[in-house]
């Protein structure tokens, strides 16, 4: 197993994780209002699209790295 | 004793359940202020990624060709790919210290602010690695000046939270905050969550397009 495929295998787990994590969070927290519950909201949405991002990235689907 | 204990409880639970009037009023202000210095934030980084992609469209190729004829590399897709996941994990641990907090549970708010510090240190010496064995360096090529400095500013941006992250722990734990008034806890959570989703834009910018 190379260097490689061992980084994409756990960013690939680590996405399934983090990414589900902070969609189950944004799920909790969608009824919360406020100024600070909206902007947390928006933040974590972005962040559970960053994860699919490195999903893809770790099953080579974006990016032409290594 | 016993009822010297019930005091330090009572005196404990009023000071947590008294609401400071000053603080109700001016919260949302604060917030509001806090919200614009992210803005201001993001006005930064936004100049810096739009030179990026100016620079990035002005040449014929990317990764661009050098003056000696060879194409530049490009960055390591798997290594970045995971060190971003350490970061967004990072976001996800301090959502939990910040929720532990509202629900008045101090040792898992302390377990998770140590983890995001932990995995924020984490990233930063992945950060440090992937500089260390950089196929590119600063000078010499627009994608490794414009790598350099928007990364480098994010890590230092990275670098600060952990640095508010530890002084918010120690607050936390001297009784700075109360369950009705920690106005900073959530301005570093707001902070944490902020770098978090800057690293998806440099992300997706230096190493999937």
């Amino acid at each position: 197993m190379t260097a490689a495929l061992f980084e994409r295998g756990l960013a690939f787990l680590g996405a399934l994780l983090v990414g589900g994590t902070a969609l189950v969070q944004l799920k909790n927290d969608w009824g919360s209002h406020g100024l600070d519950a909206a902007v947390t909201k928006v933040l974590l949405g972005l962040m559970a699209f960053g994860c699919v991002l490195a999903l893809l990235a770790a099953i080579n689907v974006l990016g032409g790295g290594s | 004793m016993a009822i010297a204990g019930l005091a330090d409880h009572d005196a404990v639970a009023a000071r947590y359940k008294s609401v400071d009037p000053v603080y109700e009023q001016t919260r949302d202000m604060r917030l509001l202020g806090f919200v614009f210095f992210l803005l201001s934030d993001v006005v930064l980084f936004s100049m810096f990624i739009f030179a990026y992609l100016y620079l990035r469209s002005s040449v014929p190729n990317w990764p661009p060709i050098t003056a000696s004829g060879h194409r530049l590399p490009r960055f390591d897709t798997a290594f970045a790919a995971w060190n971003s996941i350490v970061l967004f994990g990072s976001g996800v641990t301090m959502h939990f210290a910040m929720e532990n907090w509202k629900h008045l549970n101090r040792e898992k708010f302390n377990f998770w602010l140590v983890s995001t510090i932990g995995l924020g240190i984490a990233f930063l010496l992945g950060q440090a690695y992937e500089y260390h064995n950089a196929a590119i360096s600063w000078a010499g090529s627009t994608m490794g000046a414009s790598f350099f400095t928007l990364t480098g500013m994010h890590g230092f941006h990275v670098f600060l939270g952990v640095l508010y992250l530890v002084v918010l722990l120690v607050q936390a734990n001297r009784g700075v905050y109360t369950p009705s008034k920690y106005f900073g806890l959530t301005a570093g959570t707001l902070y944490w969550h902020f770098v978090d989703v800057i690293w998806v834009a440099l992300f997706y910018l230096f190493y999937l397009m």
